[in-house]
């Protein structure tokens, strides 16, 4: 299986799209869904406390996004690396193997900025 | 219970670590070093032998890890956003974000060292996937003991 050039179409396209999906789910705060632990409950998208009650009220019901990031990011990986299993091979060959640890780089360096607002507060 | 996962968590993330920087070592290490060094020792192990195990062992630590994040939500977090450990906050927020990354990089990781003879950009690309995936365990290693030693940590 893993030498299928299929497979390995497949397998590169999801970890460069899924590293790059993760930042842009991060910037673009699209979470597939929303966890609210101490509710135990599971909202489609993203929610935030300030929908649904005051926003100094917010600790009462804490929002998790980490989970819906993640999720949003293989379900777009998936569906780009079902797309790259499928094109005809001599589309991709010329494609540089180097994305997929490139991008990926990029994708932290990037999430490492997105972080910074913490450590100015 | 969240103790319990937490320390096993902690277990794995530790066989995780060994075995992962075994196999960057194995990578990065000179292809001619001596017999009886350090290096010659590395070199003497099957690196790609590590790679399944690696796998298991990321997939384990990470789903431990969204699972004992919950109670890290609702009863850790809070505590620190009163008192005002922002940075420590920001820290564990880029831990996350290098788990889900690693996650995502696991498939490609898996095929480069399944691929018996590799070299150019290929070869390339397997070592810095696996240098890519030891900083990311070795970041999240740190940072989840600094959190758990928040109180403790600096004062």
């Amino acid at each position: 299986m893993t030498s299928s050039a299929a497979f390995r179409r497949f397998v590169f396209a999801y970890a460069t799209a899924f590293a790059v999906l993760y930042a842009i789910a991060l910037k673009g705060d699209l979470a597939l869904f929303t966890v609210y632990p101490s509710l135990r409950i599971v909202l489609l998208g993203t929610q935030h406390s300030r929908d649904v009650a005051a926003p100094s009220m917010a600790f009462l019901a804490p929002a998790m996004y980490w989970y819906g990031w993640t999720a949003t990011a293989a379900l777009g990986a998936l569906l780009c690396g079902f797309v790259a299993a499928l094109v005809p091979a001599r589309w991709t060959w010329r494609v540089w193997d180097g994305w997929v640890w490139l991008l990926p780089i990029a994708a932290m360096a990037a999430c490492v900025y997105l972080t910074m607002p913490w450590f100015r507060m | 219970m969240p103790t319990f996962v937490l320390i096993l968590h902690g277990l794995i993330a530790v066989a995780l670590l060994g075995a992962i920087t075994h196999q960057t070592l194995a990578t990065f290490a000179p292809a001619h070093a001596r017999p009886g060094s350090f290096f010659g020792r590395f070199r003497g192990v099957s690196a790609g032998a590590f790679t399944d195990g690696i796998v298991v062992l990321y997939v384990v630590s990470a789903l431990l890890g969204a699972i004992v994040y919950l109670s890290f939500r609702t009863d850790i977090r809070p505590f620190l956003e009163r008192a005002g450990y922002w940075s420590s906050l920001g820290l564990f927020d880029i831990k996350e974000h290098f788990s889900s990354i690693g996650l995502g990089l696991l498939p490609a990781y898996w095929v480069c060292w399944r691929r018996s003879r590799v070299a150019g950009d290929a070869g390339r690309a397997r070592a810095i996937l696996t240098a890519t995936l030891a900083f990311i365990v070795w970041w999240n290693f740190l940072i989840g003991h600094i959190l758990n030693n928040t109180r403790g940590f600096g004062g």
